[in-house]
């Protein structure tokens, strides 16, 4: 018999309260797999937008952080395009609007002949045909949300526009999205002249530090303003930091409970086999072993407890996504890290919540231990 | 070192500094106070056990014999008093679950054993003190319960077996670790008399064969009748220390 083959026998003895007790972690960790695949994904699914769309530098005002920044003047376009390295240079206003009975859904406006569109992929109808024509295309999954096809009428803010075309991306952000030209953005949201981000396409084989000079030049040359990259307006975007935050926040409050949880169960065990860690102790078993031997148990329930957890949290990404709030915003990304960490969660939750009732069960007098039956 | 208590009537006036030969333990002038004094459970007990010697310890409940046997197995320390094995007093010794886990084997009243563990299983818990690999373990577990006549139930679990069968693998138990002194608390208190004299004769059988001192607590003068010698205990102290030439030396 190995030393864990007796752990998990004594495992066995209360079935239903470790069963109870891995259920508590399965439920902290399941809660960790599911929020930060969600908060993660949220932010890789603007980053796949950003490479979608071919932009290699994003202008916008001051900071990035607000996820739909305050508009400025699209003039300073043309002052970016003189720029060195500088290739194309497309407007874009973008806001999240509550259309008819659907929640939020992302509209853009991208400029007419910008470089935005081409990444995209016609499914039905067409693309608008100018500035003035009152159309929109929308993304597979918002036309699937708002129930919309080629043809059919929409209400944005105050005003209608026709879907004269439904459209593929390879990113989830835009596929939940609606797309209008910039002229008619800026008119219904009442911005005329503004946008609030700049793309930026750079000259094939512009080199990494020739890109970090641009950056310079774009903050020198244009007070209030400044250059990121694709990953770095999706880490800085607030809301994305906001999501990540809560699911720490959330996680941690479930790990918290969890753990008790495993302490509580391992604490009433160690009082329960009083005796019996008597008799170990008379039988020659040093307190180290005794130490061991609860928090191995600890770490067995709540291993266990985390495996299951992972995928209680799968479960949960999978039906978040399919959630109208969620769904064609953001795909959770349920990735090998994740479960590594959430296991590494698992296992330092069942060490803690082991080590006081370990202690306790040591520390106990054997003689005294043996009179307790 | 403690104030010595009262001596006893019948303790051993040997207190040279080393051990008498053939002396295994010495046991001087042991008191053990418990609630602040209010329960004077040993008051002064003296007396020594020889090599191999098979020793029974009787007396009413509450004479202090429980206690006594604790002290001798390491598992309470003396209030007053001092105990040497072979020389080298307890007190001295650093790491006592060491020294229990290879001088002492233990045998309780309730059998205690793990419920969850099978008869070979429950051989194997003190041997994890033992720098054996697994299957030597195993090897040795089986041996033993074939020696207490259980090679055929290795695999039972204790509620599958009956309470002679469960003290039996108890007995195996004790003997994992090669213990020099078998101490046995009641063994046969939760047995009927037929049982009762099994395990007797099979505790006899282990001590005339491997030659360990054994000591054994009891309430039944037919157990106590097995051994060489009999301290008799009254409110903490021996009052009686009876050789009998019938039992086993």
């Amino acid at each position: 018999m190995s030393f864990l083959t007796l752990v998990f026998k004594n495992l066995l003895r209360r079935p239903t309260r470790s069963l109870l007790t891995m259920t508590g972690v399965a439920v902290g960790i399941a809660a960790v797999v599911a929020l930060s695949s969600i908060a993660w994904g949220f932010q890789r699914s603007w980053e796949q937008a950003y490479a979608a769309r071919g932009t290699d530098l994003i202008v916008t005002r001051i900071t990035s952080r607000n996820p739909l920044p305050t508009p400025f003047d699209e003039s300073i376009a043309g002052d970016l395009a003189r720029l060195p390295h500088v290739r194309q240079v497309s407007g874009l206003l973008s806001d999240m609007v509550s259309i008819e009975d659907a929640p939020t859904v992302l509209v853009f406006g991208w400029e007419q002949n910008g470089f935005l569109w081409g990444h995209l992929k016609l499914v039905a109808g067409r693309w608008p045909a100018g500035d003035a024509e009152k159309v929109v295309v929308i993304g597979t999954v918002a036309a699937d949300i708002l129930r919309k096809s080629v043809g059919d009428s929409i209400h944005i803010e105050n005003d209608d526009f026709t879907v004269c075309g439904t459209f593929d991306s390879a990113a989830l952000v835009e596929n939940g999205a609606i797309v209008m030209t910039l002229r008619q953005m800026q008119r219904v949201m009442e911005y005329p002249g503004r946008v609030n981000f700049l793309n930026l396409r750079l000259e094939p084989g512009t080199t990494e530090p020739q890109v970090e000079e641009l950056r310079r030049m774009i903050k020198s040359r244009l007070p209030g303003c400044n250059a990121f990259t694709g990953g770095e307006v999706a880490q800085n975007n607030t809301a994305i930091q906001t999501a990540k935050a809560m699911s720490w926040a959330t996680s941690l409050i479930a790990l918290v409970v969890g753990a008790v949880g495993v302490m509580n169960t391992m604490l009433m065990s160690v009082f329960e086999r009083t005796h019996e860690i008597g008799v170990l102790l008379a039988i020659g078993w040093r307190r180290r072993r005794i130490v061991r031997m609860i928090v191995y148990e600890s770490m067995a329930v709540s291993l266990v407890g985390g495996v299951q957890g992972i995928l209680l949290g799968f479960v949960a990404v999978k039906i978040l996504q399919i959630t109208p709030w969620i769904r064609g915003k953001i795909e959770g990304e349920v990735s090998l890290p994740l479960f590594g960490l959430a296991l590494a969660i698992a296992l330092v939750l069942g060490v803690l919540g082991g080590l006081y009732p370990a202690h306790r069960g040591s520390r106990l007098h054997p003689s005294e231990a043996l009179r307790c039956e | 070192m403690p104030t010595p208590a009262p001596r006893s009537s019948e303790e051993s006036d040997r207190r040279g500094d080393g051990p008498a030969p053939g002396v295994f333990i010495e046991a001087h002038a042991l008191t053990r106070h418990f609630d602040h004094d209010r329960v004077q459970a040993l008051r002064g007990v003296s007396f020594t056990v020889r090599e191999g010697e098979f020793v029974a310890v009787i007396g009413p409940s509450g004479s202090g014999k429980t206690t006594l046997l604790q002290i001798l197995g390491a598992l309470d320390a003396p209030t007053s008093g001092g105990i040497a094995f072979r020389g080298q007093s307890l007190q001295a010794v650093p790491d006592l679950s060491r020294f229990r886990a290879r001088m002492i084997g233990f045998i309780f009243q309730s059998f205690h054993l793990l419920p969850t563990l099978t008869a070979l299983e429950n051989v194997q818990v003190p041997m994890f003190e033992m720098p054996w690999p697994s299957s030597e373990r195993r090897r040795r577990a089986a041996e033993l319960l074939a020696t207490v006549g259980l090679g055929g139930r290795l695999d039972h679990l204790p509620a599958t077996l009956s309470g002679g069968e469960r003290q039996r693998v108890a007995v195996a138990r004790s003997l994992a670790n090669e213990p020099q002194l078998l101490l046995a608390d009641e063994p046969t208190g939760n047995l009927d008399s037929a049982n009762a004299q099994r395990i007797m004769e099979l505790l006899g059988d282990i001590h005339r064969r491997r030659g360990m001192s054994l000591i054994v607590v009891t309430h039944n003068p037919a157990v106590a009748a097995c051994a060489g010698r009999t301290l008799q205990m009254l409110d903490g102290r021996i009052v009686l220390d009876t050789a009998n030439p019938a039992g086993a030396p």
